[in-house]
């Protein structure tokens, strides 16, 4: 017999926070991307030779809508640390770039040729679930230090990297997306039972399918799940989905489909009065750029950023490292960051950290075992608060994310409702370490096993 | 019922688009014999031209207005048709048929390329068009007004193309060429306007398709790529080269992937390859194509 406790205790012990204090520092000291780089001093001789990073993101088709955000990220911190004179104060960064729309075998082609032909120093971005597993494998056979700043799954360090040693991920982990949103909707609608769902046929839709399940079956007690529909990622036809929804009568839609995919989705499902008849939490509707959501999108809904970050989120002066970025990002490229920007910067930052840890223990300029020695177990105000590295799988780790949407007279887009932000510290929604691999993930047999029945 | 009905409308709405884009297709390979694989990018212009068009002047006109908005999208991609059939394809209806489907190939790379360049990587939408018409309501169910718009605008364009091709001189000439052009033009039409004239409403078609889908579903990169997919499916049911075709193929293909996504939520990227494979096995030139 599962252990049952009421909902309440069963969120406080998960740690869930609302619209409050997040990133409340106790005494860690960490460096923010501003002050540590004034005060550092290199030791030893460095050369001056450019430093090369890859990024590789989608440039072009419909995830370019994710990849434009995550290449000015990336350019962000790039200038900012060119601006001290480059890593340790010497050398410049550059950065070769990459189409990642060219599909996952000319990817792992293009990562082999800027390894051995541009002379890479270190592989930075990719987006898609689907490329990262192809990727990891080939990074650490070419030696090449890489820091994934999303293809989130979980699969990627479970069972196509499981000994990471120069694969590195600072973004959440993607089961987080499905569970934070279950946790957001249990609790705004305790009462919700019937769930539909609308996911993208590939492996992002059917990981937010399982684990909002398994987390809402905990959380809520005995869901039912009504309607299913699997349109091909790039449908922007939604209208037969959408009929099928309403014909279930849910009182809830859930739905992980993202970008251009999205827009299409919300806009026709608005015309079909979809949102006057349920409830609706999303994985992502906040992931793309903030101006290509319209204010015809509805109030009240859960507006996911795939568990990891909103410009608004630490709000105003209460977290420094937010503050400044988004007012950085905002006056470099004239429009607001999205999680894929942070994740981009947040990267190679915590690069230069590292470097400049590794420098003052070795001096001179660090080989690639003494970054990596000094990347795992690195903690680093980001701009979404604490980031986290795991030092047993590589895996960035911060609080994860959701929040409602809300239109405000002070933007030309919607926002989140800063007084019902939802956080919850990464470690009580992922599998610990160490915990024995299930299926389809470690993360949802330690949630089915381990969490209690809320009653 | 009222899901049944409302299924049936979605279906129609689906064949509707995508007999605007197909028709199109099917039209230039029944004139020219040229698969053009830039068709579906001809497509995202007009869905592109249109959402710039609308955007500049969306806050001075009425709504109502800016529907007519929607026709400059198509005429973009009918002057990109008019320029591009003599610059680059005329040289090469000599050749052999892999430098045409090179030659289109490459015009497809650099057409989504330019959108990007000229339009940012950010989706494109102007929503105020489909909000303009009010959703209906259909034995208890709502139904999107401007969905039964694209039905009529879909349903129009089968007709007016009908009677263009059958009812009028230049259809004669048309289908004169298309049956056979060296016979044709001994007898002296003139095949060059003919070629540059259905590459034009070819891409017409497909651009009044990308413009009038806009409203619903954004102007997106990568777009045409999407419907030149679906196109080739609907074509290949329907018979290349076949109007009737192009007709038939976007009704199957609407209907029955709506009866997939219903009933088959799992197999419903497989199910419109099902059909066209099934057509293939039992008539390998399509439904209506000549073998």
């Amino acid at each position: 017999m599962p252990e049952e406790v009421s909902r309440r205790d069963f969120l406080n012990r998960l740690g869930v926070t609302i619209g409050a204090a997040a990133a409340s520092a106790g005494s860690l000291v960490v460096p923010t991307p501003a002050e540590a780089q004034q005060s550092f001093q290199a030791k030893g001789k460095v050369p001056t030779t450019p430093y090369k990073t890859g990024h590789m993101t989608f440039f072009t088709g419909p995830a370019a809508v994710l990849g434009e955000p995550s290449y000015k990220g990336h350019i962000l911190a790039a200038e900012e640390i060119n601006a001290q004179g480059g890593l340790l104060g010497k050398r410049k960064i550059e950065t070769v770039k990459a189409d990642e729309a060219a599909g996952t075998d000319a990817n792992v082609k293009e990562l082999r040729r800027m390894k051995l032909s541009e002379k890479i120093d270190c592989f930075t971005g990719v987006i898609s679930s689907g490329n990262t597993p192809a990727l990891g494998p080939v990074a650490e056979e070419l030696k090449t230090l890489t820091l994934f700043t999303d293809g989130c799954t979980d699969f990627l360090f479970e069972k196509a990297v499981p000994n990471p040693h120069y694969v590195f991920r600072v973004t959440n982990i993607q089961s987080a997306d499905g569970v934070m949103a279950a946790i957001a909707a249990s609790m705004a609608w305790p009462k919700v039972t019937k769930i539909a769902h609308i996911h993208p046929d590939y492996s992002y839709g059917r990981n937010a399918f399982d684990h909002f399940n398994i987390a809402m079956k905990k959380l809520s007690g005995n869901i039912q799940v009504v309607s299913e529909a699997w349109p091909k990622l790039g449908t922007t036809e939604f209208t037969a989905h959408i009929t099928k929804t309403i014909s279930a009568k849910p009182d809830l839609l859930f739905t992980s489909v993202w970008g251009g995919d999205y827009i299409a989705l919300y806009k026709q499902a608005l015309r079909y009065d979809l949102f006057k008849k349920m409830k609706v939490a999303t994985t992502l509707a906040f992931g793309v750029v903030p101006q290509a959501i319209g204010k015809d999108h509805p109030a009240g809904v859960v507006a996911g950023v795939h568990a990891n970050y909103h410009f608004l989120y630490p709000a105003g002066n209460r977290w420094l490292p937010n503050a400044q970025f988004v007012k950085k990002y905002y006056d470099r490229w004239k429009e607001y960051p999205t999680f894929e920007s942070e994740g981009a910067y947040t990267a190679l930052h915590m690069l230069r950290v590292a470097v400049e840890k590794a420098n003052q223990l070795v001096g001179g300029w660090p080989d690639d075992q003494a970054i990596i020695a000094m990347l795992e177990g690195l903690m680093y105000a980001a701009p979404a608060g604490y980031t986290y590295i795991r030092p047993d799988n590589h895996q960035g780790y911060k609080d994860a994310l959701t929040g409602f949407l809300v239109n405000s007279p002070d933007y030309a887009f919607p926002v989140w409702d800063l007084k019902r932000v939802i956080t919850v510290p990464i470690r009580s929604i992922t599998a610990p370490p160490g915990y024995p691999k299930g299926e389809p993930t470690t993360t949802y047999k330690w949630i089915e096993e381990t969490w209690p029945k809320s009653a | 019922m009222d899901t049944l009905l409302t299924q049936i409308l979605n279906s129609l709405f689906y064949a509707s688009i995508l007999f605007l884009i197909a028709c199109g297709l099917s039209l230039v390979y029944g004139v020219m014999r040229i698969v053009n694989m830039a068709h579906g990018s001809l497509y995202a212009v007009g869905a592109y031209v249109a959402a710039w068009a609308v955007g500049l002047v969306a806050s001075y006109l009425h709504v109502s207005l800016l529907l007519v908005l929607l026709l400059i999208g198509a005429a973009a991609a009918a002057l990109a048709g008019a320029l591009l059939e003599p610059t680059l394809l005329r040289p090469l209806y000599q050749r052999p048929e892999e430098y045409q489907l090179l030659m289109t190939f490459g015009l497809l790379l650099i057409l989504e390329d330019l959108m990007r360049m000229v339009w940012g990587p950010y989706p494109l939408t102007a929503s105020a068009l489909s909000e303009f018409f009010p959703s209906i309501s259909v034995l208890g169910a709502t139904y999107p007004g401007y969905n039964i718009f694209v039905i009529v605008v879909g349903g129009a364009a089968a007709v007016g193309l009908w009677a263009f091709i059958y009812r009028t001189r230049f259809g004669i000439l048309l289908r004169a060429t298309s049956q056979n052009m060296r016979m044709a033009s001994a007898l002296g039409v003139d095949v060059k306007r003919i070629y540059v004239q259905a590459f034009t409403i070819g891409c017409l078609m497909a651009g009044l398709g990308g413009a009038v889908v806009m409203p619903l579903s954004g102007a997106v990169l990568g777009m045409g790529v999407d419907a030149l997919i679906l196109a080739f499916v609907v074509v290949v049911i329907g018979g290349l080269g076949s109007l009737e075709g192009a007709l038939v193929g976007a009704l199957i293909v609407g209907a029955v992937r709506t009866l997939g996504i219903m009933y088959f939520a799992e197999i419903e990227l497989a199910v419109l390859y099902l059909i066209a494979a099934v057509v293939l096995f039992l008539r390998p030139a399509g439904l209506f194509g000549r073998a």
